[in-house]
């Protein structure tokens, strides 16, 4: 098995980070160019390759229309959704696709899920150079309110770019557990994390137990498309009414020299964080220089928009953890955009304390992501996080109303069963329209997924199918359902309504640069040996367990039997037997794993503390 | 994906009785946590990460559903056999027949208002009136749910018959008071 990692996949950087043996703490990994730092910018070189982080964000200025950034804002989207974006960002869509967006880098088409893909790739490498060994398993973050679709595709991305998604975990989350570790802090916490693309506010109870810490989150709120690209554009838009009144050049508002002028103001920016004023000096191609300077005060006023749309979700989270600004013990600021004077002072104001900032607000989320890995990793835990879903889970109901049957905010994992029967005689199919969202009515809400139950034909009311609904740790949602009348059981194939469906991630699996250059067979034979390594160690370890007595001779025997039988398959290069005889281990196991979660659990209820089982 | 649904109840060994201990809750759905969360099946076999997604969702599910007091009370009826699943909205209780009719009159004037544009400050003032006196018997549902609850759990050892009445009486009870929240938020959509 090779390494894991914690990655930070943000709209304008990504980083990549690990939890270092040595010291016991996380650091994020350098790139060739030394910074940790690798700019979430994708370009398509003319000779065909792909180029990413920074000498990608130099050819924002010399290549606009083979080069992207911010395509965070495009993940788990579809077409009709971002028409707003599409004012504001220069992305090149296709328009000739009609379900899933694809971005023209270039003569040639992407999906957003594979430019993500090329940076994880990247992120992967830096990290390979740095250990010089395999880097196969990550910890992903993703904004606390990324929806299930938003979710689904960054996990997509992560396994085209060759890396197994162990987790998701939510950003504001990981900038917790990082500074639980630097401060040791214990009691209620709010995170305010804006990003480059996403704003989201986190509030926590930090717990110690006799087991451990348990990062507990209570509430979360959020916005996925407000950030510090939304400055950027109020800023840009604002020099840009500028400089046609001072000048007469016109220029388009997404070619080189509008990519100049935002690198120019960003520059600006970043300087009114530490003075009171700075200088924008712009060289038009006619040969005049526009100069402009810049208050603080003014781009206060400028941003002052931006910063107040962050408060609306900040008061609904907390309301929804039933809390007072005032309630908080400690309030941390993470994001790059929360070096703007303008909102550290807002958010002071607000909860009347003092924010942390020790730690670097752009490497505080990929620190956390290594410690979940490393936590991920070894099976003994020293701290659990228990995250929330973001956004209530709702099914459509008649008149096109949603009925919420998963509320937002509960600790996942979380389920709900709901019963259906039919309507008419010998109905074969019951549609079930599944949504996420806060809002009333199915159409304001984001459509998840439709699918149709199928029903065997019987009288009207007779057939009883119970569906159960379960978003799991990364806040992905799985369907299953259940016959009650015959007990039969089906998992259901729901197809994401964003789009993209399994064959198309397979194609672009076996496009993806890692599969090219690997026999395809071959890295699955590598998988599959890997994966019978760690269940092999899982079951020594089982039936060393004093529970495993309780195994009849019988179930030991076959035990025992398939382990020797996958331990001979791993040997041959049969990757499908080495599947088959992984298979019957873990059904030959079934009864072991129950006997050994009954123990823990009723120990647990003893409120007895035990080693690990 | 599951077998049988498991009594919320037991998952945290307590029986079915409506008044709960918070701390002690919290303490053990955290002890649980610890145990059953799928942070710990990581490197684990198909099926154990399968039974842990399982147990865990299933913690969740029963902390959140015993930590509300509302919600412990229509699950407990649930399973007891003495509410259908989705038991919501009622008929009026008839003893507020008159003042609902009187609201809905209120709320139908101010919609009116609201498009021809007269008369809306004294609407309003009587709606919020309104709003408050049906805020005041929700605080009073709430004080006879929890007497019915305690009702309840004194009689967790009576004949059938004796909880069979003391459950009619709390569904009727929750019955009316998601009736008066329903319409206290009406209104407060209204005035918005």
């Amino acid at each position: 098995m090779g390494r894991i990692v914690g990655i930070d996949l943000g709209t304008t950087n990504s980083l990549v980070a690990y939890l270092d043996p040595q010291t016991g703490q996380p650091k994020c990994i350098p790139g060739p160019y030394g910074g940790t730092l690798c700019p979430s910018v994708v370009s398509l070189d003319p000779g065909g390759s792909i180029v990413v982080g920074e000498p990608a964000r130099r050819r924002l200025l010399t290549q606009p229309e083979r080069t992207i950034y911010s395509v965070k804002r495009l993940m788990g989207r579809g077409p009709a959704d971002i028409q707003d974006e599409l004012k504001l960002f220069p992305f090149r869509v296709d328009p000739s696709s009609k379900n899933v967006i694809r971005v023209k880098l270039g003569d040639k088409v992407f999906t957003p899920l594979e430019i993500s893909a090329f940076i994880l790739r990247e992120l992967k490498n830096w990290a390979e150079a740095h250990f010089g060994e395999t880097v196969d398993r990550a910890v992903v973050t993703v904004p606390a309110y990324f929806n299930d679709a938003q979710r689904q595709a960054t996990k997509d991305a992560g396994k085209i770019a060759g890396l197994e998604v162990l987790r998701l975990v939510n950003e504001p989350t990981a900038a917790a557990l990082a500074y639980g570790l630097h401060e040791k802090q214990r009691g209620k916490v709010a995170v305010y994390d804006l990003g480059g693309g996403t704003f989201d506010i986190s509030i926590l109870k930090l717990i110690s137990t006799s087991d451990g810490d348990i990062y507990q989150v209570l509430s979360t709120n959020g916005d996925t498309h407000l950030g510090g690209d939304d400055i950027d554009n109020l800023l840009q838009a604002f020099a840009h009414e500028l400089i046609l009144q001072h000048d007469e050049i016109d220029f388009s508002p997404h070619g080189e020299l509008a990519q100049e002028l935002r690198r120019a103001l960003i520059d600006v920016k970043h300087q009114l964080s530490e003075l009171e004023t700075a200088t924008l000096r712009f060289a038009s191609p006619n040969g005049k220089v526009f100069v402009h300077e810049f208050t603080r005060g003014a781009l206060d006023a400028l941003i002052r928009p931006v910063v107040d749309r962050t408060m609306g979700p900040v008061k609904q989270a907390l309301a929804d953890a039933q809390l007072k600004p005032t309630d908080l013990d400690e309030v941390v600021l993470v994001g790059g955009a929360t070096r703007t004077p303008l909102i550290r002072r807002t958010v002071r104001e607000f909860f009347g304390r003092q924010p942390h900032v020790e730690l670097n607000p752009d490497e505080v989320v990929a620190l956390g992501a290594a410690m979940q890995a490393s936590i991920l990793d070894q099976g003994v835990k020293t701290m659990l996080l228990l995250d929330v879903t973001p956004l209530s889970l709702g099914i459509e109901t008649y008149g096109g109303a949603v009925a919420k049957i998963i509320p937002r905010n509960s600790t996942i994992p979380a389920s709900a069963q709901e019963l259906y029967t039919t309507g008419v005689d010998n109905q074969t199919g019951i549609d079930i329209h599944v949504l996420q969202g806060e809002r009333e009515l199915a159409k304001d809400c984001r459509s998840l997924a439709r699918f149709t139950l199928k029903v065997p034909p019987a009288p009207a009311g007779l057939p009883r199918i119970e569906v159960k609904f379960l978003i799991d740790a990364n806040g992905i949602l799985q369907v299953g359902a259940k016959d009650l009348r015959t007990g039969d059981q089906h998992s259901i194939e729901v197809q994401p309504s964003y789009g993209i469906n399994d064959s198309e991630i397979e194609r672009m699996l076996e496009e993806s640069i890692e599969y090219a250059e690997q026999d395809f067979a071959e890295r699955q034979v590598i998988e599959a040996r890997t994966e019978s390594e760690s269940i092999l160690a899982a079951t020594a370890k089982a039936l060393a367990n004093p529970q495993s007595a309780a195994l009849s001779a019988e179930e030991r025997a076959k035990i025992e039997a398939s382990v020797a039988a996958l331990r001979e398959s791993v040997s041959g290069n049969d990757y499908k037997l080495i599947r088959k005889r992984i298979d019957e281990l873990n059904h030959a196991t079934e009864h072991l794993a129950e006997l050994l979660m009954n123990s823990a659990v009723s120990t647990a209820l003893e409120g007895r503390k035990l080693a690990e089982v | 994906m599951q077998n049988q649904r498991t009594d919320y109840f037991a998952i945290f060994g307590l029986p079915r009785k409506l008044w709960i201990e918070m701390g002690a809750l919290e303490q053990k759905f955290l002890q649980l946590s610890w145990k059953l969360h799928p942070d710990n099946f990581v490197n684990a076999s198909e099926h154990e990460r399968e039974l842990s997604l399982r147990r865990s969702s299933e913690l969740n599910d029963a902390y959140r559903t015993l930590s509300d007091p509302v919600g412990r009370v229509e699950y407990l009826l649930g399973i007891e056999g003495a509410r259908k699943e989705g038991e919501h909205r009622q008929q009026a209780p008839p003893e507020l027949l008159e003042e609902v009719f009187e609201l809905n009159e209120s709320l139908d004037e101010l919609r009116d208002a609201k498009t021809s544009g007269g008369g809306l400050v004294a609407l309003k003032s009587r709606l919020e009136s309104a709003e408050k006196s049906f805020q005041q018997k929700l605080g009073e549902v709430d004080a006879q749910l929890q007497a019915a609850a305690c009702e309840w759990d004194d009689a967790l050892q009576s004949d059938s018959a004796t909880r069979k009445k003391i459950m009619a009486k709390l569904n009727d009870l929750l019955n009316r008071r998601s009736y008066i929240r329903n319409l206290v938020a009406n209104v407060q959509k209204e005035l918005l």
